[in-house]
């Protein structure tokens, strides 16, 4: 198939996935929605995916609302980080889930740092976020190491190192390092020079880790489509025991793939942390971890689509809420909708006559231009 | 400290711990038997409590509700088996998305279904099952009389038994029925399975749909008897524990049930600990890092197995 009929199946399956999303979406919505007739409740559920849809980008008088829309900016960083994490992994064909408990940690170690190093200027969150993004890479070494060398499931234990990692931070933070004077359980303020500069300053957090995070996505597809290493973890995810009797350190790119993951949630962690809060408070996973997995299949593994994934996601995260202030409708349709166009999109066989057809038409074309090209030469033997 | 932990009491809580795991560990057990890793049993079970706990209020009867909670068991996993077989989707990926549902799709569905939750950020069902409508727990005759095995054995939640006889139950439907042949020949190698005239969708349908019996078995538990009501992220990783203890029972009934119940153990201590005034944060991750040593032990042992196997197989062919 070439490549225009190539990227329009690609567009056009991509374009179905969202419409059934936003059916199903539509549907829910009309069973939530108040009214005590058929029409006040269409009336409901048309306002609702109003806001659902439009709201985040415009007012309700039509005019652009920047502040919205920087709520999203902002919204992508940690989202961005945790699906290039995953990208990473999941092209070596690693099945780890940690970069829920990674991103945790990573904040964690970060906001230590912010309140304990008394380190100069732009150096403290530089050296946080480091920290953070390091401290993440060596837990991976645990699920990365274990599975290259004795072959257990990196999945299971990435999954149970979440907890793991949860608890401990909770623990520390509930005993020995929590601010006495406060009522919620919470570290000391950071220092001052330890927050990420704003680069809007208007309430939305929309930080320079936003910046931080774009490069992030330039260096990540670098590695994956430039570099030896980026071309071994591919290899790896597409054929192990090829990349293995072809001479590549499979075990080593195994190890590589995690801890790189490690990384960049770590550093996603730390970012959002420096960039968005004062003090550290998180009580529970955060959940990034889980919709960068949906950002990295919907950006199909490759790193420079993330950045589009993770907006389309941080919109519509952003269009449920107001959905929910406005009318009602619960804002955790976020989750069901993410579940259905996550499903549609990684399934292979999602409209896979049409691709079928698709590819016996442009194998057609070729004979035709083939044979007419054959029957010139002909002619022009003669 | 000792006495702590040697009371009746204690061995009682083990076994009340492990119930709901070893459902979900059941299900992994056949799961991934016919080669299908269900990752979303998690979310699996939290649909089947919602539901279970919601229709034991309304029908006012435990066992509609356990009907429920089964057939939203089994509901959900066809669904993932229509994704993953029919539209290959990957496995694993169609289990995160069916978590998905499982944490904040359900939140959704119980602030849609009761409005009792309006307005609040947080919503539950625990105020609606009340010690009258919880699964009964069982005296069982004879045994209750004996001392201290007594106290042990008898008084459980009529699900925790359940749980250790499907045990028994699903080590005979794997290798003494046809079926379980086939679930096996599935799993090892699918295209053998299909040249000898076996339907490898069927058999992965009837093995992901068991799985969600499971699920539905262990989400009735927990919102059912265990914590009485459905709240949000209440299955709390007993899914995810579940695939640990399948993978440190080597994938055998009685193997994966032994895993579970050093899992409960774990547990079981981590609550008498905290009681005695250590905070409980240090306490809650004892059981997944007990998980991890134990899928690298594990691991080790099957190493050295293989090795030796290895080895004597070298010697006898020199000889």
């Amino acid at each position: 198939m070439n490549k225009k009929r190539s990227l329009m199946f690609t567009l056009v399956r991509g374009t179905a996935a969202i419409l059934i999303a936003l059916l199903v979406a539509t549907v829910l919505i009309f069973i939530s929605a108040e009214g005590a007739t058929f029409g006040a409740k269409i009336a409901q559920t048309g306002s609702a995916l109003r806001q659902l849809l439009i709201g985040p980008a415009f007012r309700n008088n039509g005019t652009v609302s920047v502040k919205n829309l920087t709520d999203v900016l902002a919204a992508m960083i940690p989202i961005i980080f945790t699906g290039l994490a995953t990208c990473v992994m999941f092209s070596a064909n690693q099945f780890n889930l940690g970069a829920e408990g990674g991103i945790m940690l990573g904040a964690f170690v970060s906001a230590l740092v912010a309140v304990y190093f008394p380190l100069p200027g732009a150096l403290l969150p530089i050296a946080a976020v480091l920290l953070g993004g390091i401290s993440v890479g060596i837990m991976m070494l645990i699920p990365a190491v274990l599975k290259a060398k004795l072959g257990v499931s990196e999945m299971v234990n990435s999954l149970m190192l979440n907890y793991a990692v949860m608890y401990f931070i909770k623990y520390l933070l509930n005993t020995h390092l929590a601010d006495k004077t406060k009522g919620q359980i919470m570290t000391y303020e950071f220092q001052p020079n330890a927050a990420i500069p704003q680069l809007v300053d208007n309430g939305s957090k929309l930080s320079w880790g936003f910046v931080v995070a774009l490069v992030a996505v330039v260096l990540c597809s670098l590695f994956m489509y430039r570099t030896r290493w980026g071309y071994a973890t591919r290899m790896i995810g597409i054929n192990q025991q090829f990349s293995k009797y072809s001479g590549m350190n499979v075990a080593g790119i195994i190890i590589l793939s995690q801890v790189l993951g490690g990384l960049l949630a770590g550093f996603g962690g730390g970012i959002e942390m420096l960039g968005r809060y004062t003090s550290f408070n998180w009580s529970a996973l955060p959940g990034y971890g889980w919709t960068g997995i949906t950002v990295a299949i919907l950006a199909g593994n490759n790193p420079i689509y993330v950045p589009l994934a993770a907006f389309f996601i941080s919109y519509l995260n952003k269009g449920c809420s107001l959905m929910s202030t406005y009318s009602g409708v619960p804002s955790q349709l976020i989750d069901i909708l993410q579940a259905v166009i996550f499903l549609f999109f990684a399934a292979k066989q999602f409209l896979a006559r049409y691709r079928q057809r698709l590819v016996v038409k442009s194998t057609e074309e070729e004979l035709k231009l083939a044979a007419a090209a054959a029957a010139a030469e002909e002619g022009g033997a003669k | 400290m000792l006495k702590l932990f040697l009371t009746p009491d204690f061995f009682f809580s083990i076994l009340r711990i492990s119930a709901p795991i070893l459902f979900a560990t059941l299900g992994a057990v056949v799961g991934e038997k016919a080669g299908v890793s269900n990752i979303g049993l998690e979310g699996t079970m939290m649909v089947a409590a919602l539901f279970g706990s919601l229709s034991t209020y309304w029908s006012g009867s435990w066992v509609v509700g356990l009907l429920v909670a089964l057939i939203f068991g089994v509901l959900v996993s066809m669904l993932m088996g229509f994704f993953a077989f029919n539209l290959k989707t990957d496995i694993i990926l169609t289990g995160v998305a069916v978590n998905m549902i499982g944490s904040g799709g359900t939140l959704f569905l119980v602030k849609v279904i009761t409005n009792i939750t309006e307005g609040k950020p947080l919503a539950s069902t625990t105020s609606l099952i009340t010690k009258k409508l919880q699964i009964p727990a069982v005296e069982i005759p004879l045994i209750k009389d004996i001392p201290i095995l007594g106290d042990i054995l008898s008084g459980h939640c009529l699900l925790t038994y359940v749980a250790f006889i499907l045990v028994f139950v699903t080590w005979v439907l794997l290798y003494k029925t046809p079926l379980g042949l086939n679930i096996r020949s599935v799993g090892e190698n699918p295209n053998a399975a299909s040249s000898v005239g076996v339907s490898v969708l069927r058999i992965k349908y009837i093995a992901i749909g068991f799985s969600g019996l499971m699920a539905g078995f262990g989400g009735a538990f927990m919102s059912m008897y265990y914590a009485m009501g459905w709240s949000l992220d209440m299955v709390a990783g007993r899914g995810f524990i579940a695939l640990a203890a399948q993978a440190m029972g080597a994938g055998e009934p009685f193997g994966s049930m032994l895993a579970v119940l050093v899992f409960g153990f774990a547990q079981a201590a981590g609550i008498k600990i905290s009681s005695v005034g250590i905070d409980s944060n240090l306490v809650s991750p004892i059981p997944y890092v007990v998980t991890i040593l134990g899928l690298v032990i594990f691991a080790l042992v099957v190493r050295r197995r293989v090795k030796r196997q290895h080895s004597s197989a070298a010697l006898k062919a020199t000889e």
